[in-house]
């Protein structure tokens, strides 16, 4: 049984495609096998609503008159990146509002944007003959603007580590409060609903490749940062954090149900970025890793007690056992906490699900897959020499 | 029957007075002490009071007598649904179980009658859903 991009497309517009969320595909394997299933479902839907801190978003702010060149850029008093030309900029979702902590940032401004709101931007710059201004102090929003699009590094990770805390104190991390003594666990990952975990070697995700990103559609850009596959497998699934996506996408069409600022106490800000992609069951292989359910998906537990980027795995989960609300450490009943959100993850998937079902959506393949092996590197201090 | 929580102040002339015996044993109420603490400006005390309507009424007006500033906590926390992702990373932070996910909807299922007031799940709440009733 095979299936071609054509074949699927071609079923997508006559409006007879046969379209199944994650969560319907693992029913469907589990009731009549995978055998029917791959003849009879097209495309499987999957999504994810996480904390993806390596986001953010270029905007072309347009000229004014006189012309300036920006040198220096804040957006409702955070700082963006203008280190481009005149009046292009990078707003990163981490990047702190001057002055009053970690309460408002990048996240919060390109939420506001997406909400229609109307944005405060000054900007600064040297003044030259050809941009002889040199300070603006102004209102942007989605209207005025030139481009604003999402441009985010590393997103949708296929799967993440469960973090803890053995020590005596509480741990505020990019993982939320970890409570002392193994007083909770909190773990990030979608499970059987995570984009890169049901196309595990990506044969079907790759530049290109169309995604559902923050309510609109957007597209893979590259591989993400960190991007890994010398990692750990079970069943077929990965089990720690491996291959990761750069996303593109317009932020004109994107909504705040799915793209939403994130304030983690005591670390820092971040933001909750949706993504849904589709998987095409090209055949059966396709199938079995769509329909691979929380029971044998496993993430490594990590205890952030220790501060260092050599953490050893204290054991395995599944994401079942982390659904279930407590999974047990050392023989302590420990409650989870998921970092993102399950429910907004379903939705994605059938909000997805519907587009292609009412053909606003086709499938295509990538313009050149991800890499199909690559190790992550550790940054070293070393001398000018030890470096080459 | 009812149960009503208070939160009770002390000046620190107060910190020495038997109350919660004289709550028990004249006003037969159970009560059950949800928070405790002592600082430079006299003591808290939140405690949820179970008992009679009326002896509870009179109980109130005890501490009132004997000093203690009484003040009912009815809302203390409120989940703004908005802003709410339904992460669940509040489930495992509360401290008295107030807060639940929902395992067939993964919708988060805010509790008020068990929360104790802490303020635990407002500081934890990614997303800033957990606000302080103003």
């Amino acid at each position: 049984m095979k299936r071609t991009y054509e074949e699927i497309n071609a079923k997508i517009k006559r409006g007879d495609a046969v379209v199944l969320t994650a969560e319907e595909a693992i029913r469907l394997v589990e009731d009549q096998g995978i055998e029917r299933a791959t003849k009879e479902v097209d495309v499987v839907t999957t999504g994810t609503f996480g904390a993806m801190c390596s986001s953010g978003a270029f905007i072309n702010f347009g000229h004014a008159e006189p012309p300036i060149r920006m040198s220096k850029v804040w957006l409702n008093g955070v700082p963006a990146y203008t280190g481009l030309a005149a009046v292009d900029a990078y707003i990163g979702a981490t990047e702190e509002r001057e002055g009053d902590g970690m309460d408002y940032g990048g996240a919060h401004v390109i939420e506001s944007l997406i909400a229609g709101e109307a944005v405060h931007l000054r900007a600064t710059g040297r003044g030259t003959d050809c941009y002889p201004r040199r300070d603006i102090d102004t209102y942007i929003s989605l209207k005025s603007v030139n481009q604003a699009y999402m441009y985010n590094p590393r997103n949708a990770y296929q799967n993440y580590g469960v973090a803890t805390n053995s020590s005596e104190k509480a741990l505020f991390t990019y993982m939320g409060k970890l409570l002392p003594h193994y007083g909770n666990a909190t773990y990030s990952s979608a499970g059987q609903l995570s984009p890169l975990l049901k196309d595990p070697k990506l044969r079907s995700i790759g530049m290109g490749t169309r995604i559902f990103l923050g309510g609109g559609i957007g597209y893979v850009a590259w591989e993400g940062t960190q991007f890994k596959t010398n990692i750990p497998y079970r069943n077929g699934v990965p089990s720690s954090a491996g291959r990761t996506l750069a996303v593109i996408g317009d932020l004109r069409g994107m909504s705040t149900e799915y793209v939403r600022a994130l304030n983690f106490h005591g670390y820092g800000l971040s933001m909750a970025v949706g993504i849904g992609v589709p998987i095409p069951i090209l055949d059966q292989d396709m199938m079995a890793n769509a329909a691979r359910a929380d029971e044998d998906i496993f993430a490594p537990v990590l205890d952030y007690a220790i501060q260092s980027r050599n953490r050893r795995p204290m054991m395995e989960v599944s994401y079942a056992q982390l659904r279930s609300g407590t999974v047990e450490l050392f023989g302590k009943k420990v409650k989870t906490s998921s970092l993102s959100s399950y429910y907004k993850a379903r939705l994605i998937a059938e909000r997805l699900k519907r587009m292609i079902d009412d053909k606003e959506f086709e499938l295509n393949a990538p313009v050149v897959p991800l890499p199909e092996e690559r190790a992550q590197r550790p940054l070293e201090v070393c001398s000018m020499d030890e470096v080459l | 029957m009812s149960k009503r929580k208070f939160n009770l102040y002390f000046v620190p002339a107060l910190v020495n007075e038997p109350i919660t015996y004289v709550l028990v044993k004249d006003f037969d109420l159970k009560f059950n002490i949800l928070r405790a603490e002592v600082v430079e400006k006299g003591g808290q005390l939140l405690i949820e009071v179970d008992g009679k309507p009326a002896q509870i009424t009179k109980g109130v007006a005890y501490l009132q007598d004997m000093g203690v500033k009484v003040e009912e906590l009815n809302e203390f926390v409120t989940k703004d649904e908005e802003r709410c992702t339904n992460c669940g990373m509040c489930v495992s932070i509360c401290p008295a179980d107030a807060i639940e996910m929902d395992r067939d909807t993964w919708k988060v299922i805010f509790h008020l009658e068990k929360c104790i007031a802490c303020g635990l799940c407002i500081s934890s709440c990614p997303p800033r859903a957990m606000k302080l009733k103003t």
